[in-house]
């Protein structure tokens, strides 16, 4: 685990950077266990920073998110890089953003921290319900602990432990120019067994599965936003001319929604999961996407987010690639 | 009227009376608690603690129908709302039910807006006191309501254990307790009595707060305080706060073409944390960036519209602290706003 401290130092020089305007990392959250996105613009503030398995959200989101407004006359645009703390998997989130040439490496400043595992705080909650001072947890071995309220509670890692985690191959960061702590073995691979259960259900139960799914979605756009691929300055879904989804909120609209959102994502999603673990209503997106993510594998040998150098799978063609799959 | 009970293992034999009419009852979508129309009382789940949802969503749909059009036909179609008839939502939460009457007061303001109201008319309101505060995040106490709150219900329910004390409290309540007569008992002696005890010990649960004396004065002076740049830092201008809001009330209204030659005008809730809310025509965008739109959803809620209606447009139900996906506190920016100089 990354030492708060050390953390805190290396913050504080990189803030303290002439060229560097703003630094995105955790801090601690309003209630409960909860952690929430800091960003840092001078070395006082650094002090709330932190790093723990709370610390869930994907910051490579905020990188892309930022509103670019018209520079008042007479004003040089601020040009100074941002820095940004990133876990493994919210690495490859840059990474493919670098990949699409969504902005410069040369632009970002990147804290890496080798992660071992972010707990699910729908767990946590249901686990240690109506928690309102700030507990913290830290990771023991294989055990989460909590404390608060001056109790201190162990819970073995499996049982808190996010499911993105339980498979993932990335815990280091894959792009970074400082690294917050020893590097991390892959604790865990990804056999795609969920998916593989899913696959083998008829195209009835399936439409079953995901009517209940799509009819409860509420189109807040939750997990469109907090998406670090979905960055188009022009999205199609708030297009109004021509309008390429409606507004409406019923079950053919949703359902269009999100299987225009997975094709979207196919080749690009790098597993973060915060379009899953925002969605307020629990619609499992991660299985649509990771079902995209399986088959681009299977089929082009690619994996999303691991190579900045190499181009995006659909700006590429190869004479040998697959197509006995094409209709 | 005198107060009755409702035994448990009546609930659902009452639920199966007032099937006869659309009743709407919390419900599981997998394990998600949403308001939705029940035909078999078995689909009811009472034991919950609030709706993701909330039952705003029945009066005021996600998306509605105004009216058809045809090419060539120049009679447009109007959704007639007394076809949907009489409805029951049974099991709402006081906050919920309080958050109705505030919201009613926009729709019967300057315009009288005929669906809403017409809705409201024919919606009875059978609410479920909350023993417990739900969430660790309610704060109904701060504005003016209660876990047993009896604004806006016309009939509340206390759980008493083996049985719900029923209290009907409008001439709708009272209607609605006489179709259930036959499923009803008289109340035990003292247990009103009894359930103010339990109010006031609910009341005393509630974990969080905010006194709001002077909030609506003070918001519009801070128009270009820090708070907010600070606030919004980490906002993603997703929907969840107003969409999950049980006193939004913001629409858009757009023409859908369904079929050749066919198509609808329908409204649907639109949200002031979209970019496009606010966008003009032009390309111009007066709240051009999500410190704009912060400051927007807390003003309007503790500033305009206590201006104009007399009343804080919001219930302390939570759910914007609760489903914030990167913890924006309402609290804590009110808080802001009490500090702020």
């Amino acid at each position: 685990m990354v030492e708060v401290e050390k953390l805190r130092e290396i913050a504080r020089e990189v803030i303290s950077r002439d060229d560097v305007r703003q630094l995105i990392g955790y801090r601690q959250g309003t209630y409960g266990f909860r952690a929430r996105p800091a960003f840092i613009t001078s070395p006082e503030e650094v002090d709330q920073l932190i790093f723990s398995p709370a610390c869930v959200n994907n910051l490579a989101t905020y990188l892309t998110l930022e509103e670019k407004l018209p520079v008042p006359r007479g004003q040089e645009p601020d040009l100074r890089k941002v820095a940004v703390m990133v876990k493994g998997c919210d690495s490859r989130a840059l990474v493919q953003q670098m990949e699409e040439k969504a902005y410069e490496r040369d632009r970002i400043v990147v804290l890496g921290i080798p992660c071992t595992g972010v707990v699910d705080m729908d767990k946590v909650e249901e686990r240690f319900p109506n928690v309102l001072s700030r507990g913290e947890i830290a990771l023991e071995g294989d055990k989460f602990i909590l404390s608060f309220d001056g109790r201190r509670e162990e819970v073995p890692k499996e049982e808190l432990l996010a499911d993105k985690c339980k498979r993932c191959r990335y815990p280091t960061p894959l792009v970074y120019d400082q690294l917050l702590d020893q590097e991390v073995a892959r604790f865990a691979d990804d056999d795609y067994s969920d998916i593989v259960e899913l696959e083998k259900r008829s195209a009835e139960e399936k439409w079953a599965y995901w009517e209940e799914k799509f009819s409860r979605c509420i189109r807040c756009y939750s997990c469109r936003n907090v998406c670090p691929m979905c960055y188009c300055e022009d999205c199609v879904l708030d297009r109004l001319n021509p309008q390429w989804m409606r507004r409406s909120v019923d079950l053919s609209e949703n359902t269009a929604y999100h299987i225009a959102r997975a094709y979207h994502l196919a080749g690009r999603c790098i597993q973060c999961g915060e379009c899953q673990r925002v969605c307020p209503v629990e619609i499992p997106l991660m299985e649509l996407n990771r079902k995209f993510y399986k088959d681009v594998e299977e089929l082009y040998d690619y994996e999303p987010g691991t190579d900045a150098e190499a181009p995006p799978l659909l700006a590429t063609f190869k004479v040998d690639d697959r197509e006995d799959f094409i209709l | 009227m005198a107060a009755k009970k409702l035994s448990k293992e009546k609930v659902q034999e009452a639920l199966q009376e007032l099937t006869k009419f659309r009743l709407i009852a919390p419900a599981k979508s997998d394990e998600v608690v949403i308001f939705k129309q029940i035909t078999d009382p078995g689909e009811a789940f009472l034991d919950y603690g609030n709706s993701t949802v909330p039952p705003k969503k029945v009066v005021f749909p996600q998306t509605e129908t105004l009216f058809r059009f045809q090419r060539g036909n120049p009679e447009l179609r109007e959704k007639n709302v007394e076809e949907e008839g009489t409805t029951v939502i049974f099991g709402l939460r006081p906050c919920d039910a309080r958050a109705m009457s505030i919201v009613d007061r926009l729709f019967s303001w300057d315009f009288e807006d005929p669906y809403y109201l017409k809705r409201r008319e024919l919606t009875t309101l059978v609410g479920l006191a909350c023993n417990e505060p739900p969430s660790i995040n309610c704060f109904c106490t701060s504005l003016g309501g209660s876990p047993f709150g009896k604004e806006g219900l016309d009939i509340l329910l206390t759980d008493m254990g083996d049985h719900y004390l029923v209290q009907a409290l409008t001439e709708k309540g009272e209607k609605l307790q006489d179709i259930l007569s036959a499923h009803l008992e008289d109340a035990p002696a003292e247990e009103e009595k009894k359930a103010e005890e339990m109010a006031a010990q609910a009341e005393g649960k509630i974990a969080r707060s905010i006194n709001t004396e002077g909030i609506p004065e003070k918001l519009p002076t801070l128009w270009e305080h820090e708070l907010w740049k600070k606030a919004s830092a980490a906002c993603l201008g997703c929907g969840i706060c107003t969409f999950l809001c049980p006193t939004c009330h913001c629409f858009d209204i757009q023409d859908e073409v369904e079929e050749m030659g066919e198509g609808r005008r329908a409204r649907m809730w639109d949200s002031c944390m979209f970019s496009e809310y606010t966008l003009h025509a032009s390309g111009h965008n007066p709240r051009p960036t999500r410190r704009e739109r912060t400051r927007n959803r807390i003003s309007h809620k503790y500033s305009y519209y206590p201006k104009r209606f007399e009343v804080i447009a919001c219930v302390g139900c939570g759910r914007c602290i609760n489903l914030c996906p990167v913890n924006i506190d309402i609290l804590e920016i009110l808080e802001q706003v009490v500090d702020a100089s």
